[in-house]
C-alpha cells in the first residue's frame, strides 16, 4: 500500500519566536526551559560525583563554592521549583479525583503536592543530611 | 500495539517518572548541594551534604542515583524537544540521537561513579 497521503499536508511556518505573540505560550516555553537548568544541574552534579569518586573531594567542593556555579545553582532551584508547582497543578487537571458529587480542582492538586514537596524534602534533610 | 508505538510510549512514561522526580526530590538536592552548603545556611554545617548522603550508604547512594538519573533522562529528554520547537525542527532525528546519547552516558556515569564511592553497596546492610 502506497505511504502517499491523498492530499497534500498544509503546515503553518512558526518562527523561533512565535511562543513570544500570546502570554499562554509564553508560559509555556519558560515551562519548557525548566528543562534546560534540571538538565545542567544533572551534568555538573555527575561532574562533581565524578571528582568524589576519584578522591578529589577537595575539587569537587571547590567548584561548588565558584560565584558562577552558586549563581547558576539559585536559578536552578528557581526554574526547577517553577517545574515542580507548574507539573503539581497539571497533575490535577489532567487526572482530577472524583469524590461522590465533587471533582478535584487542580488548585487543590498543587496545595496538596506542596505539602508533599515540603514533607519528603524535610525527611531527605532529616535522614539523609542531619542524622 | 506496534512495537514503534509501544517503545514511544514506555520512553514518554520514563519521561513522566523523571519529571515527578524532579519536581520532588531534586529541588532539596539542589538547594543542600549548590546553595546551602557554599553559603552556609541550614542545614549544613562543616560537613559538604554530598559526603553526608553517601555515608547513608544504602539509602544515600540510592537517593542521589535516582534523582540525578531520573532529572538527567527528563531534562534531556525534554530540553530537546523545545529546541525542536523555537526553530531547529529539521534537526530532531540528530537532536534526539546526541540526547539519547547523553541521557545512556549520563546514567551509567552515575551509576559506576557512585558504586566508585561506595564499592560494597549490593552486599546487604
Amino acid at each position: 500500500m502506497s505511504k502517499e497521503k491523498p492530499f497534500p499536508e498544509y503546515r503553518r511556518k512558526l518562527g523561533p519566536g512565535w511562543w513570544l505573540s500570546n502570554r499562554h505560550f509564553t508560559q509555556y516555553m519558560i515551562r519548557e526551559w525548566t528543562s534546560f537548568f534540571v538538565a545542567v544541574f544533572s551534568l555538573i552534579y555527575i561532574y562533581e560525583l565524578s571528582l568524589f569518586a576519584s578522591g578529589a573531594k577537595a575539587d569537587a567542593l571547590n567548584l561548588l563554592k565558584s560565584p558562577g556555579i552558586i549563581a547558576f545553582n539559585v536559578l536552578a532551584l528557581l526554574f526547577t521549583s517553577y517545574h515542580a508547582l507548574t507539573w503539581f497543578y497539571l497533575i490535577g487537571k489532567i487526572q482530577p479525583i472524583k469524590m461522590g458529587r465533587t471533582t478535584s480542582k487542580p488548585w487543590q492538586a498543587l496545595l496538596v503536592n506542596i505539602v508533599l514537596l515540603l514533607i519528603i524534602s524535610y525527611a531527605v534533610i532529616e535522614i539523609l543530611v542531619l542524622r | 500495539m506496534p512495537q514503534v508505538a509501544r517503545l514511544h510510549a514506555i520512553l514518554w512514561g520514563v519521561f513522566s517518572m523523571g519529571g515527578f522526580i524532579a519536581a520532588f526530590l531534586l529541588p532539596v538536592l539542589i538547594y543542600l548541594v549548590g546553595i546551602a552548603y557554599p553559603l552556609g545556611l541550614w542545614p549544613v554545617s562543616g560537613t559538604d551534604p554530598t559526603t553526608l548522603i553517601l555515608d547513608h550508604h544504602h539509602l544515600g547512594t540510592l537517593f542521589l542515583f535516582v534523582t540525578v538519573a531520573g532529572s538527567l533522562y527528563h531534562g534531556i529528554f525534554r530540553f530537546q524537544s523545545t529546541l525542536t520547537e523555537i526553530g531547529l525542527a529539521r534537526a530532531k532525528r540528530a537532536l534526539e540521537a546526541i540526547g539519547y546519547l547523553i541521557i545512556i552516558i549520563g546514567i551509567l556515569a552515575t551509576a559506576v561513579y557512585l558504586l566508585q564511592y561506595n564499592p560494597s553497596f549490593f552486599s546487604l546492610p
